[in-house]
């Protein structure tokens, strides 16, 4: 049986009363814990300041995404005026001039077409197959690109759309 | 410390989060796309894609490109679901040895598990790269109906994948973790979750620390997508009625028909009409032809209307296998980009009589869920850091009675705020700090806490002092106010124990009373604000005609007089903002008037020749 210690608190009928060396270690242990907790808070709370600093530049970055691509969209219905038009017969200089400019303004903001083009093989990072056709080429083949691709900065905004040869 | 990646893996759509300093974000996948489409392929050139790629060049290659392998994981292959999907996939279905399932893809047979793990895994690897870190943990959730067997097939596609799943868990439940609603005492939840290609209707019942699922429901097929192909179809045939021509012959009109569809449907969630616009669509022995056709809300609404009707009337069957009334639901999630619309939202409204929870993305709410499992998981939360929030704004009385916010309602505690103030009057050498809480922008409108004074300020002109008033919050939810005097040192404070005493409908009810008198408030402050800027203003102008003395011509003196006097009088005949507003503006124009009557000095008649000839130009 324990020593019952003559204490006032000894009410409680704890049946083992900490020594004051254990209950010393038990603060310090305690107190490191905390301590520790204290500073990766801290840690944590610095990292993410400086993550949400990276975040925000990106978000300055992309924060016409969704513009361009509803211009871009925009664009491909201008592209195909210009083919229906060039099938009548010479386009006007004037309305090259239109595209150009447009192409520019979109250049400044980071948006570049995506070089993909008839001939190249079918890549998946950069199309999108919506048909396929039988041909005479390889299959796997682009045979034809019915929608342009555009990145934006390092970042595919929207793949080409391409016709792809399959096999006979 | 390690990341636990919370994980959606949905039938067409998967989606990861992670838990940061407790809150949850969605991470990007290394395409920067926030969703990624839970496709697998093996393409021609024999790699295996997953994500976004395999997605784009399934045209070419639908045999081996799998998708909504999450209809036949667990399952077995007998199963009714199984033989029913199994007629409209494209790709190759058998029988396993054991008589579960299994998927061919190029030219090996795929368990389903084998399938889900690639697309983990492309989830695992772009989260890596986006964190910088090593991600070895996940948290998965699975819909409520999953049997044992399909729980156990997800958690095995996740140990392939390389990742060890902590917890399965539900996707109402992560649903309602994300909204913060398992923290409820003994609630019924309903989460109604329409999503692309299936919907799914939860009753859970949140007590105590856990979530308990009463009853599922919905239509395994049924979803957003069929939605789309009401709409796409009437389109074709209203073209068709218009232009006599077939475009859904065409893959390339169909796929933009197709974008043109969803963009419009994605409009007519905010406005009531849109144009669906697509110059070039096709052409004919006439020339090239163009899609134009104008879209209702209305019409979108009563193409599938009877859809929704199918919904609330699932919805309404799920919560009566539950064993409740529609009258016992406390609160309704919604779960699932369809769920976008406001038709939708009004028939989930009308059926449960009350406003359901919309505010989180539908399409990104799950795998947030997920993640805030996985942060109580990875934080080893100890009870004493559940950080608590002030659940009202707490303010201090200043000149005109206005309650100036200290510690804004919904702060994280424990925290402190200072603020330095200073005194209305000249010789003030008191301060009373009038300690206030509630929403409201008056004073009298809010509860007061406690007042205190401080007093020993030396006399000086007003506005001069320095008193700096300190909020403090500690993690008892103890509010000390202090003030003390910058120049003296001087301070007084005071102690209020109980804070955040308020019941969670007394703390609704304040709030609601703050957006009702919102625009009565507006006034009053606006007010209050207007005889600030008056008084403050007679003041200056009283000192400034003080401190030029004789410079100061007579009549302007008396401009300036009569202007203060008016001013004056609005403010005490309480003429209002309008009348305050425009004396402030008069008197500011004619003090101005002292300072060019005090520079140029020197040009004292000619600037009082400007005044004679009523001109306000320089001269040329």
């Amino acid at each position: 049986m324990d020593e019952i210690k003559q204490n006032n608190d000894s009410q409680n009928g704890q049946p083992h009363e900490l020594t004051a060396d254990e209950k010393l270690a038990a603060c310090e242990k305690q107190r490191d814990e905390y301590l520790a907790g204290w500073q990766r808070a801290k840690a944590d709370f610095i990292n993410y300041k400086r993550d949400e600093a990276r975040r925000f530049e990106d978000m300055i970055r992309f924060a016409n995404e969704d513009l361009l691509e509803e211009l871009v969209g925009v664009l491909d219905s201008f592209d195909l005026g210009l083919a229906a038009l060039e099938k009548a017969g010479p386009v006007e200089k004037g309305v090259y001039m239109v595209r150009s400019k447009l192409d520019n303004v979109l250049k400044q903001r980071g948006l570049e077409r995506l070089p993909v083009k008839a001939g190249d093989k079918f890549n998946p990072s950069f199309s999108e197959a919506i048909v396929e056709a039988e041909s005479d080429q390889p299959a796997g083949t682009i045979l034809e690109v019915i929608e342009a691709g555009y990145k934006l900065h390092d970042k595919v905004l929207r793949p080409a759309r391409v016709k792809v040869s399959k096999e006979k | 410390m390690a990341k636990i990646l919370g994980i959606d893996l949905g039938t067409t759509n998967s989606a990861m989060a992670v838990a940061e300093t407790g809150e949850p974000r969605i991470l990007e996948n290394t395409e920067g796309v926030r969703t990624t489409p839970s496709v697998v392929a093996i393409s021609k050139a024999n790699e295996r894609l997953a994500g976004l790629l395999a997605k784009r060049q399934a045209i070419t290659n639908p045999k081996n490109t799998i998708s909504s392998v999450k209809r036949l994981i667990g399952r077995k292959f007998t199963d009714a679901e199984v033989q029913r999907d199994k007629a409209w996939m494209p790709y190759e279905i058998q029988a396993s040895a054991s008589g579960g399932v299994e998927v061919k893809m190029g030219d090996k047979f795929y368990s389903p598990e084998e399938i889900s793990s690639f697309i983990l895994a492309k989830l695992k690897a772009d989260a890596e790269a986006k964190l910088g870190e090593k991600i070895d943990e996940a948290v998965i959730t699975v819909p409520a109906y999953f049997d044992d067997s399909q729980r156990q097939a997800t958690k095995n596609a996740g140990e392939i994948a390389g990742l060890k799943v902590r917890r399965i868990i539900n996707e109402p439940t992560a649903a309602a973790l994300a909204y913060g609603l398992n923290k409820q005492k003994n609630e019924k939840i309903v989460v109604y979750d329409f999503g692309g290609g299936t919907f799914d209707i939860s009753v859970l019942e949140v007590g105590d620390d856990t979530v308990e699922v009463r009853s599922t429901g919905g239509d395994t097929h049924l979803g957003g997508d069929d939605f789309d192909k009401r709409i796409n179809e009437y389109l074709v045939a209203e073209y068709k009625k218009q232009e006599g021509i077939d475009i859904s012959k065409d893959p390339l009109a169909l796929q933009r028909l197709k974008e043109g569809v969803e963009r419009a449907k994605h409009e007519l969630s905010t406005v009531t009409e849109t144009e669906v616009n697509l110059p070039y669509i096709t052409s004919d022995a006439s020339g090239p032809k163009h899609f134009l056709l104008k879209l209702t809300r209305a019409k979108l609404e009563s193409l599938v209307q009877d859809y929704i009707d199918q919904s609330v009337k699932l919805t309404g069957q799920t919560v009566k296998e539950a064993g409740f009334a529609l009258s016992d639901i406390n609160e309704i999630i919604l779960v699932g980009g369809q769920t976008r619309m406001p038709a939708i939202q009004e028939a989930v409204k009308k059926l449960f009589g009350k406003e359901p929870h919309k505010g989180i993305n539908p399409d990104e709410v799950v795998a947030l869920g997920a993640a805030v499992q996985a942060g109580i998981l990875q934080g080893d939360v100890k009870d004493i850091l559940l950080l608590d929030v002030t659940p009202l704004t707490l303010s201090i009385e200043t000149m005109g009675s206005v309650a100036t916010p200290m510690i804004p309602k919904n702060t994280t505690v424990p925290t402190s705020k200072s603020q330095t103030f200073s005194t209305a009057a000249d010789n003030q050498t008191s301060v009373e700090i009038h300690v206030l809480q509630g929403e409201r922008p008056m004073a009298v409108d809010n509860r007061t806490l406690a007042r205190f004074v401080l007093d020993g300020i030396p006399p000086s002109p007003r506005g001069l002092p320095q008193v700096e008033v300190t909020f403090d919050i500690d993690a008892n939810g103890i509010l000390n106010v202090s003030a003390k005097d910058k120049a003296t040192g001087k301070s007084q404070s005071v102690k209020i124990e109980a804070s955040t005493s308020l019941s969670k409908e007394e703390i609704e009810k304040l709030k609601n009373e703050a957006s009702a008198y919102a625009a009565e408030d507006m006034k009053k402050k606006d007010l209050a604000d207007a005889k600030n800027q008056a008084e403050t203003l007679i003041y200056t102008a009283e000192k400034a005609v003080k401190d030029a003395g004789d410079k100061l011509p007579a009549e302007m003196k008396a401009g300036i007089t009569d202007k203060i006097e008016t001013l004056k009088k609005a403010i005490q005949e309480n003429l209002g903002t309008e009348a305050l507003k425009s004396g402030i503006a008069e008197l500011s124009a004619e003090i101005q008037k002292i300072g060019q009557s005090v520079y140029n000095k020197e040009d004292a008649d000619q600037s009082g020749e400007h005044d004679k000839g009523d001109n306000k130009g320089e001269s040329s």
